[in-house]
């Protein structure tokens, strides 16, 4: 919310500068997001009247004018502008002045060879909102030269810009913020006096709840007054540039001072255009399916739960939320109907959030506005409208009446201590309170109650005294207390998160980078990588792209690689650890890495190759052995989901339990997302079991090893690998077998090179146990399709 | 001098001026050899008395020594100059580029989880964890947030497409926070819990991302208020900056999960262009705290009356911005390389 200081002055003596109240604004929870200063923006300006205008000698589109200032003097000032007229009142920054918009100092110059002693600035350099932009301010010709600049330009003292957080209806009004300040020792508070407009005639129209019990329940009291033969076409000058200088939008003259009023105390009024309701009013609850056209034309649909006033023909205002099309005022209007009221903030909130309509008005109803207040606000707004737009008022109508609430709230002293875990002063405590606007109903040492006030809707429990008196007092006097720190060794979620850090760092050493992306992503993409069948879809999304929880983190990578394959780089090696949904819900973490490209850029030392699956074997098989499963105890199998290739692919299992993919991904992956590189990715789906430790028995003693290798033909399309799982099962003194080579020898054959390394934990083999050991790997390799070479 | 004398410095000249390995091998032969000077002045013994016999072959067996000695040093010597002038050929432009080696790098906000786990943790917190899929309950209803509250509007929050059940909507959590409520759930106190995890907003611009990162904080005790919470904070940034004398300051604020609330700022100040926290009167904002609401005690089985709490909220990616100058909240989450190579950490750091 902004607003002027000055227009705070109205409610708060006060001798402090701009910038000290807004400190301390800020400090007791109304943050200050922005002041200005108008007499440090404008040092260095004046304001100057163009007394004669002539063409530049040397330039068609430049003038030179003649200008006065307040003292009489004149200067000299090229300008541009098309709008420089003699009579124009211009606001003149002098040599020294600091252009708002562009930071620059100003300077005397010769422009095209003729000397300016000054600049005459438009909106747009003095940082000023306004829709034209080439002409220069003009104030008009009833200012007077000698006032500030600032106060010429509506700036009224400076402005304050504020965010109000949401508990805080009261102070979505500048006498709310000065009634705050008040209590925070910033100068005093000025009550408003209560006017009271006589009755020229009598209310002419006919206004009833229509279901009384109902509306009472949402809109508990409503008052109302016609005002006749108002002046609403001529622009008030003070208001307007008021409104120019804060951003708002000027309307007419009405509708500005009702905004203005609103703002003023926070109690939101409704003007009707009187002329234009036909027949009786009804304040009642909207008919199913309703039709409300609101101001700026859009049609809403009204549910039953709703309330609204109508005439005999159609909805004339959603109460609380805004007004009719129908009704609204214009520069035509004489007569109006004007509206004081209280309704539900829950109500209003839900109202408001079902139809999407935001307004200013909704936002003080739903955090609740002053309760008591209604018939003296439509006083005080009665005369501010007949001062400034004339006319005569009727008498007040009032359907219903003011809450009977007496909210007494008592705080204890113990509780004052607990919470702030200090001592403060009690007896300032309690003053804090009374300054705040509570009246002290009964008090003691150790407790006292308070009669909550009718404008303070957010304070309800004693928490909220105590809240009440730190805010004000201050959290600087708080003397901050030390706990002691506890000794934990059992945090299991803390453990696994740390084997999760070291799991990604782990990966950074094998080469791979950490990429973190967004947890939703296209349903095209989703739908593809998805093998539940079941996605969870976002009500809302941001947009399409990001409409499906994913159930993989491959997509997001493939992405990754994208970008990076298009940027240039010949190789892509990423990983991310994150959450993948199901359609339940149910969360569960999972690591997934891509490799794509060459394993390296070309270099004269080592050849590069382009990436394949066994590269993302061997970083699946790295993940595994950091959570404690060797690959012995590993089965591999081969249906891998439908977005890996499927015989380029494989699945990784521990007895039951599948443990993830690795392989390259399909092709057709490929084509949807328009990218020529092999895929090569892993997938450990099983980050959540416990890290087994590892059993890999110390022998002390050293005794030979007995290396024998064996050449073995197979069918070309015979599956190998696996063998060697089931060859460390042949004897206990195998401790190592490999593959160390393999190639065809026609189309038909192929030929694997074994190598086996066998030792004893407690003697030196013989030749005999060692050939022994051969014919077992020999008699089973041929057991399962394998033939010796050489034999 | 006598003819041994002479032998002996003879022999050592040989040896000395040996320039090559196959010179001190001739020089071996011709001392040593079978044919050498040692046999032929060996011959002179049969003449000898026994006396002198023993005499001359204590002297001999002496001069014998030394000069093996004198012949294994210049052997050696001789043998390094070989092999010096060998490698000097071996030639090897040690200039060209090395193999290729590529390690990957850390996202920032695993290395800031990291740390600030570890600092939490050290006070005794311990981790907690809750479902990004949150219900409406949890995230609002048992946050002292019911249904129309206006604070739920401040969280532009995303739905799930799936049927309410008894605990409302399926959402996305807006923030960290109803983890709170179910480690309050799950664990009697005292207690002190601490969370970090990933929360989504609707809400997309130059300064928001749609998803960011929260960490957590929940402590409920018997005897603990806003002077503990005060020196917890301003402990936590210290050693999570490393700047012991970072300063903070306590602004009133609004969550209704807390009350009273308070927004926290640390002190910095501009320095050639470059921000320094702990120094200067500017003030930035790190994040909100409070003690806890009694309702949202109450929603956690905590008795309200007996125990009170202090929780507090950072987000990560503040966090890793302020303390290792990460500039764009965007680049967190579009995977560029580029931004990687600037912001990311080696695993080692």
């Amino acid at each position: 919310m902004r607003f002027t200081f000055n227009w705070l002055k109205n409610h708060l003596s006060t001798e402090l500068s701009i910038e000290q109240v807004s400190k301390r604004l800020t400090s007791i929870g109304i943050e200050v997001e922005n002041f200005s200063d108008p007499d440090t923006l404008f040092k260095n300006f004046k304001l100057a009247r163009i007394v004669q205008v002539q063409n530049h000698p040397n330039a068609d589109k430049l003038k030179l004018c003649s200008v006065i200032d307040s003292s009489g003097k004149t200067y000299q000032i090229v300008c541009g502008a098309p709008n420089v007229a003699p009579g124009l009142t211009a606001v003149l920054a002098m040599p020294g002045a600091i252009i708002p918009y562009s930071g620059v100092v100003l300077k005397k110059s010769k422009i095209r060879g003729i000397e300016s002693e000054g600049m005459m600035c438009s909106h747009k350099e003095l940082a000023l909102p306004s829709e034209e932009n080439d002409s220069i301010i003009d104030l008009g010709p009833n200012v007077d030269l000698s006032e500030s600049v600032g106060n010429a330009l509506g700036l009224d003292g400076g402005i304050i810009d504020v965010s109000i957080t949401p508990n805080r209806g009261d102070c979505l009004s500048v006498k709310g913020i000065a009634r705050d300040l008040a209590a925070a020792g910033v100068g005093e508070f000025l009550p408003c006096s209560n006017v009271s407009c006589p009755s020229s005639f009598e209310f002419p129209i006919t206004i009833n709840y229509e279901n009384s019990d109902g509306c009472k329940k949402y809109a508990p009291v409503m008052a109302f007054r016609v005002i006749r033969g108002i002046d609403n076409s001529t622009a008030i000058a003070k208001i307007k540039n008021i409104f120019m200088a804060l951003g708002q939008k000027s309307i007419s003259p009405i509708v500005d001072l009702a905004n203005l009023f609103m703002m003023d105390c926070g109690r939101p009024l409704h003007v009707y255009d009187l002329n234009k309701i036909e027949g009786e009013i009804a304040v009642r609850f909207a008919n199913p399916k309703e039709e409300f056209i609101d101001l700026s034309g859009n049609k809403h649909q009204l549910l039953q739960d709703m309330m609204v006033s109508a005439d005999n023909k159609s909805v004339l205002c959603l109460l609380g939320i805004m007004g009719s099309q129908k009704v609204a005022c214009d520069k035509y209007t004489t007569d109006i109907l004007l509206e004081s009221a209280l309704f539900d903030p829950i109500f209003i909130s839900r109202t408001g959030a079902v139809l999407n309509l935001t307004s200013d008005s909704r936002s003080r109803f739903e955090r609740g506005v002053d309760r008591d207040s209604c018939f003296s606000e439509l006083e005080n707004a009665t005369k501010l409208i007949l001062d400034f737009c004339g006319g005569t008022a009727s008498n007040i109508i009032v359907l219903g009446k003011h809450p009977d609430v007496q909210d007494n709230v008592t705080i204890t002293k113990s509780k004052l201590r607990s919470i702030s875990g200090c001592d403060l002063d009690w007896n300032e405590s309690r003053q804090i309170l009374k300054k705040l606007g509570l009246r002290e109903t009964s008090s003691s040492d150790e407790t006292a109650t308070f009669l909550i006030p009718s404008w303070r809707c957010d304070l309800s429990i004693e928490e909220d005294l105590v809240e009440e008196v730190l805010r004000i007092s201050g959290y600087d006097n708080v003397v901050e207390k030390k706990f002691d720190t506890w000794v934990v060794t059992d945090d299991e979620i803390l453990n696994k998160k740390r084997h999760i850090f070291t799991t990604k760092k782990l990966l950074a050493a094998k080469g791979l980078s950490e990429v973190i992306s967004y947890s939703f992503i296209k349903a095209e993409h989703a739908s593809i990588f998805d093998e539940s069948g079941s996605l969870v879809q976002l009500l809302n999304p941001i947009n399409t792209d990001m409409g499906v929880m994913r159930s993989s983190l491959i997509p997001n990578l493939i992405v990754a690689a994208i970008r990076s394959l298009h940027y240039g780089q010949l190789h892509v090696e990423i990983f991310e650890i994150g959450n993948v949904f199901c359609g339940d819900c149910s969360q569960n973490l999972n690591i997934a890495g891509l490799r794509a490209g060459v394993t390296h850029e070309r270099s004269w030392a080592q050849p590069s190759r382009v990436v394949d699956l066994f590269d993302a074997k061997s970083d699946l098989l790295v993940v595994l052995d950091h959570f404690g499963i060797d690959e012995k105890n590993v089965t591999l199998k081969l249906d891998a989901p439908s977005y890996y290739h499927p015989s380029r692919s494989g699945v990784m299992w521990s007895g039951k339990r599948k443990l993830g993919y690795f392989g390259e991904l399909h092709p057709k992956i490929n084509k949807l997302f328009g990218i020529a590189e092999k895929l090569i990715c892993f997938e450990f789906l099983r980050p959540d079991i416990e890290v087994a430790s590892r059993e890999t028995p110390y022998n002390s003693k050293v005794f030979p090893k007995i290396a024998r290798d064996f050449a073995f033909l197979f069918k070309a399309s015979d599956s190998v690998g696996s063998l060697l799982n089931d060859i460390y099962k042949l004897d206990a003194k195998i401790i190592r077998a490999d593959i160390f080579d393999c190639f065809e020898i026609n189309c038909a054959e192929k030929s694997i090179g074994l190598s086996i390394v066998m030792e004893a934990a407690d003697r030196t083999l013989t030749e005999e146990e060692a050939q022994e050991v051969s014919e077992k790997v020999i008699n089973y390799v041929k057991g399962v399709g394998g033939k010796l070479r050489g034999k | 001098m006598s003819d041994l004398d002479r032998f002996f410095a003879t022999c050592l000249f040989e040896i000395d001026n040996c320039s090559d390995l196959s010179s001190i091998d001739a020089v071996r032969m011709a001392i040593f050899g079978k044919n050498g000077k040692i046999t032929e002045i060996m011959k002179s013994l049969k003449n000898m008395t026994p006396r002198e016999k023993r005499e001359f072959g204590e002297k001999i067996n002496n001069i014998k020594e030394k000069v093996r000695a004198r012949l294994q040093e210049k052997t050696r010597t001789l043998e390094l100059d070989d092999m010096e002038k060998k490698l000097s050929s071996e030639f090897v432009d040690v200039f060209m580029p090395a193999r290729p080696y590529s390690p990957g790098l850390v996202h920032p906000l695993s290395k800031t989880e990291e740390e600030i786990s570890g600092v939490l943790a050290s006070y005794g917190f311990r981790f907690a964890d809750g479902p990004e899929i949150e219900s409406e309950y949890m995230n609002f209803t048992a946050l002292n947030m019911p249904d129309h509250h206006p604070a739920r509007t401040m969280h532009d929050t995303f739905y799930m497409k799936i049927p309410a059940d008894k605990d409302g909507c399926k959402l996305l959590r807006t923030h960290t926070s109803p983890v709170q409520v179910r480690a309050m759930l799950q664990h009697k106190p005292p207690l002190r819990f601490f969370s970090i995890g990933r929360v989504f907003r609707n809400d997309y611009d130059a300064t928001h991302t749609p998803m960011f990162s929260q960490i957590e904080g929940l402590m409920v005790d018997i005897d603990v208020g806003f002077a503990h919470l005060k020196w917890f904070m301003s402990d936590i940034l210290k050693q999570f900056f490393a700047i012991p004398n970072l300063a903070l300051r306590f602004r009133t604020s609004f969550f209704p999960f807390t009350e009273p609330s308070v927004e926290v700022d640390i002190n910095y100040e501009i320095k050639n262009g470059k921000v320094v926290f702990g120094t200067g009167d500017k003030w930035m904002e790190i994040g909100g705290a409070g003690v806890v609401h009694p309702t949202v005690l109450e929603h956690g089985n905590v008795d309200a009356a007996k125990y009170q709490g202090i929780a507090f909220g950072f987000g990560l990616e503040r966090l890793a911005t302020l303390k290792y100058g990460v500039p764009d909240l965007r680049g967190y989450f579009e995977s560029d390389d580029r931004w990687r190579k600037s912001f990311g950490f080696s695993f080692f750091a």
